[in-house]
């Protein structure tokens, strides 16, 4: 399937994107409840959350930069749709050939945190500028933590020349194996897997969002729709990181046809968020200045070892 | 119009209270054997988000002010449920002058859960109730 409108509005970005991210956040919540010894809620409780918030009334606080406030959640909302556009998925879509590439991924991960900051900042309360401090920070060290990995196997598939393609990137592993299952890119899977909870605001990183210190930080003054605006961007980024992890490092797949491959790639993107579920739920958070000590040694680290093994392997030292 | 009310968020406050209430209200959320998500319920951080607002205290004279605040932020339409017997009608507390209570001064309490504290079970049960009011509130407001 090559990329159009269609694949825009419906299919696999547009209706089906949200459709699943709002499934899949369910899912973490009664996977999160199982794990806990409850029964949680319905599979499909966040989609009757997102029906409930467009019927409630939007206030909107009297000092706060009002059209900001208002448009900031559009921001990421159009981030997430488009880069889902973008994204090839193995054996269902093809993604933007000519277009898709890394710089692009990264600039558009980059826009939910965005909006989180410019709709925090413009609400005029004091609970959301410290949330919004504390996003900043993170987003600092973990987009940083990002590149580096996304650099390590752009280098690694051009054998030394970085190849910036999502698409050579994918092809590359389906012709040789995943990197998934190539020990020098581990590391680089570590620290690709604490990135992923740093910026879905996951515990032990839950403290730009938290709701018991800081009262749900950046979303504090926000209701009605802007609210259920930002709930389908957490949704979409679920699903754009799960692709993205399929991407990088496990875009395998087990058949000709389209059917059973997408059957697959919504196993793969289930079993990637009940992994996170799982550690949401045995996790506690971090204090901000630990979460910053964390990432700003222990990913790093990591991700820049998996970099050193990569250009040993391809100067043929190892 | 039924979907509507299958996703109540929940904001607690405390106004006073010695933490007992508080407790229940935490386990009915996070122990195995009572689980308010279930009926769809999620505790939020902020009273813009909450529809269901649950009080426990007897309101001091030094947290009213922060009530009242809470009661001008919640979105239309809400219900209140007043957890123990605090809120509902001071309880051992009443004689005191630093006691501004009972809850039915400041706003029309839709739910009482007397105890002290009230069982989970109870919570839970009152939690239901409030559902039913909800209901009726966003039909009446249509």
């Amino acid at each position: 399937m090559s990329a159009d409108i269609t694949s825009f509005l419906i299919f696999p970005g547009g209706l089906f994107a949200i459709a699943l991210g709002l499934t899949l956040l369910s899912f973490e919540r009664i996977a999160i409840a199982r794990l806990q010894g409850r029964v949680g809620p319905v599979f499909y409780q966040n989609i009757l959350d997102i029906i409930k918030l467009f019927n409630k009334e939007i206030l909107i606080p009297k000092d706060s930069k009002e059209i900001i406030f208002k448009l900031s959640p559009i921001i990421g909302f159009a981030g997430m749709l488009v880069i889902i556009y973008f994204m090839p998925i193995a054996g269902v879509y093809e993604g933007d050939r000519d277009n898709g590439d890394l710089i692009l991924l990264i600039y558009m991960m980059a826009l939910p945190a965005i909006s989180h900051i410019l709709g925090g900042g413009s609400s005029s309360s004091p609970y959301a500028a410290i949330s919004v401090s504390r996003e900043l920070k993170l987003m600092l060290i973990y987009e940083f933590i990002f590149v580096i990995v996304a650099y390590t196997l752009a280098l690694y598939v051009g054998r030394g020349e970085a190849v910036f393609s999502l698409h050579k990137i994918m092809d590359y592993q389906l012709t040789y194996g995943s990197f998934l299952f190539d020990w020098k890119l581990w590391p680089a899977f570590v620290a690709f897997v604490i990135f992923v909870l740093a910026t879905l605001d996951m515990p032990p990183f839950e403290i730009a969002h938290s709701n018991a210190d800081i009262m749900d930080g950046f979303l504090i003054e926000y209701s009605g729709i802007p609210l259920a605006i930002f709930e389908i961007t957490d949704a979409l980024k679920i699903v754009a990181l799960a692709i993205v992890f399929q991407i990088f490092f496990f875009p395998m797949i087990i058949a000709d046809d389209v059917a059973i491959n997408l059957l697959w790639f919504l196993f793969k993107t289930f079993g990637f968020v009940l992994f996170f579920s799982f550690i949401h739920a045995v996790v506690p958070s971090f204090r901000p200045d630990q979460a910053f000590k964390f990432l700003l040694s222990v990913p790093l680290a990591l991700a820049t070892i998996s970099l050193v093994l990569v250009l040993l392997s391809i100067k043929g030292l190892i | 119009m039924s979907i509507i009310t299958k996703s109540p968020f929940l904001f607690r406050i405390n106004t006073g209270s010695c933490n007992g209430c508080d407790v229940e209200l935490a386990t009915t959320a996070m122990i195995p054997r009572y689980d308010v998500e279930r009926l769809g319920c999620r505790y939020t951080g902020s009273p813009k988000h909450a529809d269901i607002l649950l009080v426990t205290g007897p309101i001091t004279a030094r947290s009213k002010p922060y009530l009242l605040e809470v009661l001008d932020e919640l979105p239309n339409p809400f219900v209140v449920v007043a957890v123990g017997t605090c809120p509902v009608s001071c309880g051992i507390f009443r004689d005191s002058y630093a006691i501004e209570g009972p809850l039915e001064r400041y706003i029309g309490v839709d739910v009482n859960v007397p105890g002290c504290p009230p069982r989970p079970q109870a919570i839970i049960d009152g939690v239901a109730k409030a559902l039913e009011i909800w209901k009726e509130k966003i039909k009446a407001i249509r």
